[in-house]
């Protein structure tokens, strides 16, 4: 980014990554540095490797080429193998939180036992601690009634919601999400929307893929189009959203102010 | 033909201590048949194809074979080298005839869990074995329960075919009782009526069961 602090370290560092599917090259040489406390919006067309660059930081996916670092700590780390590997894997994802698409809760736990598994596991949390941490979290994403339901009767946007409170229990240094709305009715959005606004104004770092511009320009720090595993364009919300530099931007984000508004 | 049950008062004793055995085979088989095939579904599903290929073709085996001869071959398959009691062989035989049927179950619940699930566990932090564990067993399991309980409502039937080998559970228990009072309907009938009852039982807990985990699905 371009208001780079100098003498702080980034909390997310990308570097010249490339991945490949086969023979598909789906990233060619990304870079990306998202700094402590900012928000950085991933935008592009389906298909152009958005949700494989963010999986890539979370080592969902396992990059062929280049760095990424968290907190200054790299993620990948191509000269560890087997259990050392895991071990170090394991260490950093408790320090980032993931939001899928398809939320992705546990049917067999109730929600609260969805927000407490990984500290009362992971961390040793007790019970009785788990538990007043768990209720907080999903205070926070306003879902504190629904702690004991389980996630078979709750709506597509409390399960958003609750899968942003597991992800937010393991008190994470950056969060990842991955088009966080698109599966839901447009009706239940706004309440994901919301919860991750209120994370913004507590300057928690996030990487946010996403489809919907208004709420990217409104929330971001940063926007980045990716198109054909290249980043094609980058900047800050106001310049990027309103007077990009390529054409392939304009067309892009044309096209989707035309089709969502 | 007239029906006289008090031969069957008489040798009371007989069937019951006949039930029992049938009892104690149930539950070490259903344990036994439920924790291996949990176990021989997750390790041929997650290790490489020198350990999963073998077990695939035991599973294979045992599906497609009679019970009968699978107890035939370990009793007089086992007797010509070591000498093992027939409860210890009829409880071995039934064993890996339903851990067969139940792994292949569990096979197939764990693969329809989707991958989704084992990628959320990942990325909390949770390695391999934990979200295994936690996660996923877990929820093959619930899915497992209608067809699992299928199988052990089979299975505890099935507990008769022990008679074969000699095994004093209910039926052969009975077979001793007809041969010295040369009542067999009355036996026949009562022993139906008990093997009805326990069927009845293992049904309600399977719906109980059932219901119970409806909503963690
Ligand atoms: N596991 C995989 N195996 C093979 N190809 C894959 C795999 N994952 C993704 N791809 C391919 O890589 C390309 C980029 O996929 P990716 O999911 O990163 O796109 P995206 O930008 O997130 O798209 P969308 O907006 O539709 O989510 C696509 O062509 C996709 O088909
Ligand atoms: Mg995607």
């Amino acid at each position: 980014m371009s208001t780079q602090n100098m003498t702080e370290t980034p909390m997310v560092e990308i570097k010249n990554v490339h991945k490949s599917f086969g023979d598909l090259k789906v990233l060619k040489g990304i870079d990306l540095t998202v700094d402590r406390g900012k928000i950085v919006s991933i935008i592009g067309s389906s298909g152009s490797g958005k949700s494989t660059l963010l999986r890539s930081v979370n080592h969902l996916e396992v990059i062929d080429e280049g760095t990424i670092l968290l907190d200054g700590v790299q993620v990948n780390r191509p000269d560890m193998k087997g259990l050392a590997f895991e071990r170090h894997i394991n260490h950093i994802r408790q320090n980032m939180g993931m939001v899928f698409q398809h939320f992705n809760l546990f049917p067999h736990l109730s929600t609260l036992d969805n927000v407490t598994l990984a500290p009362r596991k992971l961390k040793g949390m007790d019970r009785k601690t788990a538990r007043e941490l768990g209720m907080e979290y999903l205070e926070r994403v306003g879902l504190a009634a629904k702690a004991e339901v389980f996630p078979s009767h709750l709506s597509g946007g409390q399960k958003q919601r609750v899968a942003i409170a597991r992800a937010l229990a393991m008190q994470p240094k950056v969060m990842l999400f991955d088009e966080a709305t698109s599966a839901l009715d447009p009706e239940l959005v706004e309440e994901v929307n919301l919860v991750m606004r209120s994370l913004a104004k507590e300057h928690m770092t996030m990487l946010i893929v996403t489809h919907e511009m208004a709420f990217a320009r409104d929330v971001s720090d940063w926007a980045m189009f990716m198109d054909g595993g290249v980043v094609v364009e980058e900047g800050p919300p106001d310049k990027f959203f309103t007077n990009p530099d390529h054409e392939r931007t304009r067309s892009f984000l044309k096209k989707h102010l035309d089709s969502n508004h | 033909m007239e029906l006289d049950f008090s031969p069957v008062l008489t040798y009371l004793p007989t069937l019951i201590s006949g039930v029992g055995v049938t009892f104690v085979i149930a539950v070490v088989v259903g344990l036994f048949s439920v924790v291996g095939g949990l176990l021989v579904a997750v390790i041929s599903i997650y290790t490489n194809k020198v350990v999963s290929w073998p077990l695939r073709f035991f599973i294979w085996l045992f599906m497609t074979t009679p019970l009968l001869l699978q107890l035939y071959f370990l009793y007089f398959g086992l007797g010509e080298w070591i000498l093992i009691p027939a409860l210890v062989v009829g409880v071995l035989g039934l064993g890996f005839h339903y851990m067969a049927y139940n792994a292949d179950i569990f096979i197939a619940t764990i693969r329809s869990i989707t991958n989704g699930q084992y990628e959320a566990s990942r990325s909390l932090g949770f390695g391999h074995l934990r979200t295994l564990y936690y996660i996923i067993v877990p929820q093959a399991f619930i899915r497992s329960v209608p067809q699992i309980g299928n199988n052990l409502i089979l299975m505890v039937k099935d507990t008769s075919v022990l008679s074969a080998i000699g095994v004093a559970e209910l039926v052969y228990a009975s077979q001793y009782a007809i041969s010295v009072s040369f009542r067999p309907f009355e036996f026949f009938i009562v022993i139906a009526v008990i093997y009805y009852v326990i069927n009845l039982f293992m049904e309600f807990g399977q719906s109980r069961l059932e219901r119970l985990t409806a909503y963690r699905r």
